[in-house]
């Protein structure tokens, strides 16, 4: 089987996110408390809710024109660092996949590699230094590996979630390079970084979303 | 904490409906939080901004010969990109935009992602960013130095190259020169109050005080006790001169108040950095004395000294009229 997702498909994947999000709020918050500022949940569920306010304007959107929608308005909607970064992610997404108008498993990887690279340019930042980076970084070095080596869809989309996780868990171990967590001396070493598993829980749920929709 | 405010939530606003309501000369677009030049003359467009509780920074400097928009974000909180988005547009006559930007990574972030969306939008946009702080170490790895209150030199000479008519590279190239040229340094006495927050984040006890404290309160380079006018003024030309030769030249310098100290202990200050400067052979050609770049209630002081040659001497001493700084008019 083969997938393809709609702009419509996209904003059903993004309602459940938002309702995923919005579920992990004082877990996520407990640990931003005890390395950050301890306002990633509350900024990022309220980009995800102002997303949600525009989701019938979204639906009829062609999909690089809705890329950049969302990228406006988590941007504006997030605020702070966070916002820019997932604003600048959507926006190169957006750009990305300027003729594309489905989602298949080519153009997925590359609307996501696209916003990888676009969070890394503009956070000036690397795998390994504990952010949202690692998780999406794994997660699409192993949705890579999957294809490379022949894997089915449903292979590769499972490849993604897991090493997403597996990139969030890496985070445990890291130093924060950048941001709140590295002017702590022990640089925030032993706990989960909070941009790491918010960005794991977009990604469980879109590999879950494309398995249970058309795999 | 005791401030003269409404709500917390809507300091910014509230101030710069203020500034609005009180200089004729500039407009407060509320959807942006931008304040801008009334009268737009085609020539380089200059934006700043940055966080609010640093003023007058940076809508004190909007007017004829330095900035024609600033963009607020909240209290030592960077504006989002589509607020700058909107400074940028009212800047721009159609010759180019120019960012002076302070360098904190927040900011660059912002400033950055609202220059590729202008661009987008055919708006040629160029930047400079400000790192002036000489208390932080430079690093390539971490954000480095910070920008403090040497900006608003940018601001004045890339403003007085502009209302010349000058290019955007001219602009550009003048202001980096600026931004080259310009090291500061600062001590605090006290904390400050984010309205938001309600009490203090941090205390510097009495008899102390933090040199290289940031404009935030971020950590400085040592606590010490509290020192004489003359003694804090030894550490500063210090700091400042051993990490940028001026010897021989004409300097610009201003004593920057944090918000909290009075104008009566700033002249003493200057008046022992005046003694300091000429011992080395240092010629100020230009004292500026006051809050120019504050930290909400905060007491202390910077210092920042531009080194000049002679295309600075004469930009830095061409007119301009703002709420902050006004020169031959």
């Amino acid at each position: 089987m083969a997938f393809k997702l709609t702009a419509a498909d996209y904003v059903e994947y993004l309602e459940i996110t938002a309702v995923e999000i919005e579920k992990s709020g004082d877990y996520v918050t407990a640990l931003d408390a005890k390395t950050g500022d301890g306002d990633h949940w509350v900024n990022l569920n309220s980009g995800f809710q102002k997303v949600m306010s525009i989701k019938e304007e979204l639906k009829t959107m062609e999909l690089s024109s809705m890329l950049r929608k969302i990228g406006m308005t988590l941007m504006s909607g997030i605020g702070g660092s966070s916002g820019v970064l997932y604003g600048s992610g959507y926006i190169a997404a957006s750009k990305a996949l300027k003729d594309v108008d489905v989602l298949d498993i080519e153009s997925l990887y590359t609307m996501l590699k696209a916003e990888l690279d676009a969070i890394m340019d503009r956070g000036k930042a690397q795998p390994g230094w504990k952010t949202m980076i690692d998780s999406l970084y794994e997660g699409l070095e192993s949705y890579k590996k999957a294809v490379d080596e022949g894997e089915d869809e449903k292979g590769v989309m499972e490849a993604l979630k897991l090493g997403a996780q597996q990139g969030r868990d890496h985070t445990k171990e890291m130093e924060a390079v950048k941001g709140r967590a590295s002017y702590q001396t022990n640089k925030g070493v032993g706990e989960l970084d909070p941009g790491a598993v918010t960005m794991c829980i977009q990604l469980e749920c879109l590999s879950d979303y494309v398995i249970n929709k058309a795999l | 904490m005791k401030k003269i405010m409404n709500q917390a939530d809507n300091v910014v606003s509230d101030m710069l409906t203020g500034i609005a309501a009180v200089n004729p000369n500039v407009a407060y677009d509320s959807e942006g939080e931008v304040i801008y030049r009334k009268n737009k003359t085609e020539k380089v467009g200059l934006v700043s901004g940055g966080g609010s509780g640093h003023e007058p920074a940076h809508a004190g400097y909007v007017g004829k010969g330095m900035l024609d928009a600033a963009v607020a974000g909240n209290v030592f909180a960077s504006p989002d990109p589509a607020r700058i988005l909107n400074g940028i547009e009212h800047a721009n006559s159609g010759k180019g935009v120019l960012l002076i930007i302070k360098n904190y990574s927040g900011d660059i972030m912002n400033f950055e992602m609202a220059a590729d969306l202008a661009a987008d939008f055919d708006v040629e946009v160029k930047k400079v960013i400000v790192r002036d702080d000489v208390a932080v170490q430079e690093s390539t790895f971490s954000t480095g130095r910070r920008g403090i209150s040497g900006t608003v030199f940018v601001h004045k000479i890339a403003g007085a190259t502009a209302e010349a008519g000058g290019s955007l590279d001219e602009v550009a190239e003048i202001a980096q020169r600026v931004a080259d040229n310009v090291r500061s340094f600062g001590v605090s006495l006290s904390s400050c109050i984010l309205p938001g927050v309600g009490a203090p984040g941090f205390v510097i006890e009495e008899g102390m005080m933090e040199l290289g404290m940031g404009i935030h309160g971020e950590p400085g380079i040592e606590k010490i006790t509290m020192k004489s006018a003359a003694e804090i003024a030894d550490i500063m030309v210090e700091k400042i001169t051993s990490d940028l030769d001026y010897t021989g030249k004409e300097a610009a310098i201003m004593v920057n108040g944090l918000g909290g100290t009075p104008l009566m202990e700033l002249y003493i200050l200057a008046g022992e950095i005046d003694k300091r400067v000429r011992a080395k052979g240092i010629t100020p050609v230009k004292y500026m004395v006051g809050n120019y770049m504050t930290a909400l209630e905060m007491a202390g002081a910077s210092v920042s000294m531009l080194r000049l040659d002679d295309e600075l001497k004469e930009y830095l001493l061409a007119p301009c009229d703002t709420a902050a700084w006004k020169e031959g008019v």
